[in-house]
């Protein structure tokens, strides 16, 4: 599922930092890499000079992943977009870390715009899991902690045969609603979203160490946020919706949530 | 034991006992009591005038949305409920509810003050200003008044028939508070609901003493002092009291019908025996005017030229209404029940406002009728005495006596039916929502009510009253506009009611 990944490079993109994005991915079942830039025909290094990308596709071939290289123009989140879907990858990876060095930064303005626009996951590393060769070494399956959010919407259900291709050591369900109108609409409501999330762990358990489950009440990115910050989660897994009508000015629920986290988003639209 | 009571009873004890403290500090410093009430209520002005403007658009704006949405079709009840009272009898409560003693105090009145002192960029007693003073009689107890009724009737009418809780503020808290609705956060709300009634009810207690006073200091000639004002509201306590307690309730109800054929008798009267084409033109004009103008009145604040009389009169009625609103309110909620939304907010916004523009027009037309064509300065009266305006109007058409007697009469009902049903309202707000209220609670609250009218009369006459239900309306203002929000809350769940039923 995770098989082939495309990588959005540009100039000065740091080979040392792509081979470590490189090994978190080939940890995680990638194969092949899509290394893809968009030129800047008005940039002064937006000539027909590609060589730099070169020498990032042989630090790359050098871990074992099979890469090519791809190029674009125009609007750099719909030039990604479209390549994603055009190559067939199963996800794009982006870093929220690299551009800025600041770990928990609100996204730039392309990572926004991919985050709504692009019909293929979207993978957005944060802090954590922490590259290999950190300070706390490399991430394996083993100690993967996931939070999977979900109300058990269309849009939430999507992400569910991903969730089960990551695997881990623990997945943590969390669901999040608002509050019923009435306590006795509430009684059933909980009761039936209980049911619901037990059968959900049921289905999950065969692709991790521990799968737990939880419901709360409020809104749903500062929940999601602070349960992932409570179980130190390295992926939050979360399907993106709709946005709803004025939504954007405020940033809807998974923007607020890739945002906000520390841990790495894998947003499946 | 003790505690058990007390948690239970923790709304009643809570607000009574501030309020006994209220009593107890006006009785032995009314001047630290109304130092501190002025300090509060300026506060509120110099801060928070512009809310009340906002706050009474976003109600009337929210209610009109609801009844023309997709929510218009839900029933206040159970889907196969149908309405408790035929739609003439349930028009004619709602004409209950709205009618009262202010439509008395201010008929005549509030359309000849507007006149006299308009804001600076009017000309006093100009054609121009009696417009003015016209129209804003209008709109200050036109749509918006009901609009705020509608936030909390639609609110308890809805939380408690439709989803089958206690008809309590508190109740339609549930989607913010969940179970803490039965906790401290729930019963403060419950408090704030019974501080708004207890205040709002006691500024038209004052209102309704002032003017009984007035018309028999006018007819009689007894001493205008204040004593005789705190006798008139002892002689009504010992009455709507002793309604209360004997539970006339079907006594109570056939004194509010025979107080609106009253009304209407006065007011055809009026009308008759008035220029009819005057009045009928006012009643044409200002409507329009009112039309045309009401999203500029709604949210004009003056800033630059008018800013003090705005907050003197729009604010304060804002206020008013917003004190009177968990009452009124509950009234309404209950007499609904089977009732559509849309059918309950149009009915409610369009037929008691209609009849009170009908009013205005009567009263207030015939009072600029006589001092534009008559040469009657009645505008100098009422700028002296609002109270008196009235009875002098009277004098100005046959059978005076007995007019002013109809008019004492229709002011010592309305106080005595208003006081009894704001006993039991209270009563019901500080027993869970129950109706079976303890006799204990009805004397408390009945005593409560007069004793407020009294000390807010003795620290500072009409204008103690004015901004002391100004000051209880603020809180729960903020608890309305929190209203509309469950409300929302609860409406948009409804598609998910027969699924979450299963």
């Amino acid at each position: 599922m995770f098989e082939k990944t495309l990588i959005p490079v540009a100039y000065g993109e740091k080979p040392g930092e792509l081979r470590k994005i490189g090994r978190l991915l080939r940890s995680l079942g990638s194969e092949s890499i899509c290394l893809f830039h968009v030129s800047d025909t008005d940039s002064f290094f937006g000539g027909s000079d590609h060589s730099w990308l070169m020498f990032l596709k042989e630090e790359l071939e050098e871990i074992g992943l099979s890469v090519e290289i791809r190029t674009g123009s125009d609007h750099i989140a719909s030039a990604i977009a479209e390549a994603a879907l055009m190559e067939g990858v199963d996800e794009i990876y982006l870093t929220a870390k690299r551009h800025w060095q600041i770990r928990s930064i609100l996204l730039g303005s392309v990572s926004r715009d991919l985050l709504r626009l692009a019909d293929t996951p979207v993978f957005v590393h944060k802090i954590r899991p922490l590259l290999p060769g950190e300070d706390e070494g490399t991430i394996t399956r083993d100690d993967l902690i996931v939070l999977y959010a979900t109300d058990f919407d269309t849009a939430s259900n999507r992400p569910l045969p991903y969730l089960m291709q990551f695997k881990g050591a623990w997945c943590h369900i969390l669901h999040v609603r608002g509050r019923r109108a009435d306590p006795r609409a509430e009684e059933r409501k909980s009761s039936r979203v209980k049911e619901k999330l037990s059968l959900l762990e049921e289905e999950l358990r065969p692709y991790y160490g521990r799968v737990t489950s939880e419901e709360r009440i409020g809104n749903a990115a500062n929940e999601v946020l602070f349960v992932s910050d409570q179980i130190n989660a390295d992926v939050i897994i979360l399907g993106r919706s709709r946005p709803a009508f004025l939504s954007s000015p405020m940033g809807n629920t998974a923007e607020r949530i890739v945002s906000g986290s520390k841990a790495s988003i894998f947003l499946v639209p | 034991m003790k505690w058990t009571y007390f948690r239970r009873e923790t709304v009643f004890l809570l607000s009574s006992g501030i309020i006994l403290l209220f009593i107890i500090c006006g009785a032995l410093q009314p001047e630290l009591l109304d130092t501190a009430a002025s300090a509060i209520h300026a506060g509120i002005l110099n801060n928070f005038s512009w809310l009340y403007l906002i706050s009474a658009f976003f109600f009337l704006a929210f209610v009109i949305f609801l009844a023309i949405s997709k929510y218009g079709t839900i029933r206040l009840g159970y889907d196969a409920e149908r309405p408790q009272y035929t739609f003439f009898g349930w028009v004619a409560m709602l004409f209950a509810a709205g009618m009262g003693i202010g439509l008395l105090f201010w008929g005549v009145s509030e359309p000849l003050v507007h006149f006299l002192s308009p804001p600076p960029f009017l000309e006093p007693l100009s054609p121009d200003s009696a417009s003015f003073a016209m129209r804003y009689a209008f709109f200050h107890w036109g749509i918006h008044p009901w609009a705020i009724y509608t936030v909390v009737s639609l609110s308890i009418a809805y939380f408690s028939f439709r989803r089958g809780m206690p008809a309590l503020i508190s109740s339609c808290f549930y989607p913010v508070l969940g179970d803490r609705i039965y906790g401290m956060p729930g019963k403060i709300v419950d408090v704030l609901a019974v501080f708004a009634t207890v205040f709002g009810t006691a500024t038209s207690l004052g209102f309704g003493a002032l003017q009984i006073h007035a018309g028999f200091s006018h007819l009689y000639g007894i001493s205008s002092a204040i004593p005789v004002t705190i006798g008139i509201i002892i002689i009504a306590t010992a009455l709507f009291m002793a309604s209360a307690i004997l539970g006339v309730e079907k006594g109570v109800q056939v004194l509010s019908k025979f107080n609106i054929l009253l009304a209407i008798v006065l007011l055809s009267f009026i009308l008759l025996l008035g220029s009819t084409p005057y009045i009928l033109n006012i009643f044409s004009s200002t409507l329009g005017g009112y039309i045309n103008n009401v999203i500029d009145l709604s949210l004009q604040a003056y800033p630059f030229a008018g800013y003090q009389w705005s907050r003197d009169w729009t604010v304060f009625y804002w206020a008013w209404w917003i004190s009177w609103s968990p009452f009124v309110g509950l009234f309404i909620a209950r007499i609904s029940r089977g009732r559509t939304i849309r059918e309950f907010v149009l009915t409610v916004l369009t037929v008691p406002t209609l009849f009170t523009f009908i009013w205005f027009s009567i009263f207030g037309g015939s009072a600029l009728y006589l001092q534009l064509n008559r040469g009657v300065d009645l505008a100098s009266v009422a700028g002296e005495d609002v109270s008196l305006a009235l009875f002098v109007f009277f004098e100005h058409y046959p059978f005076t006596g007995i007019l002013s007697l109809i008019a004492i009469l229709l002011l010592s009902i309305f106080f005595v039916t208003s006081a009894d049903s704001a006993t039991v309202v209270l009563g019901s707000l500080t027993s869970g929502g129950s109706l079976a209220v303890p006799l204990y609670k009805k004397v408390i609250w009945g005593l409560s009510l007069s004793a407020v009218a009294i000390i807010l009369l003795l620290t500072g006459g009409l204008d103690a009253l004015q901004k002391m239900a100004i000051t209880a309306a603020f809180p729960f203002m903020i608890v309305m506009i929190i209203l509309c929000y469950t409300l929302w809350i609860g409406l948009s769940q409804e598609e998910a009611l027969p699924e979450e039923e299963e």
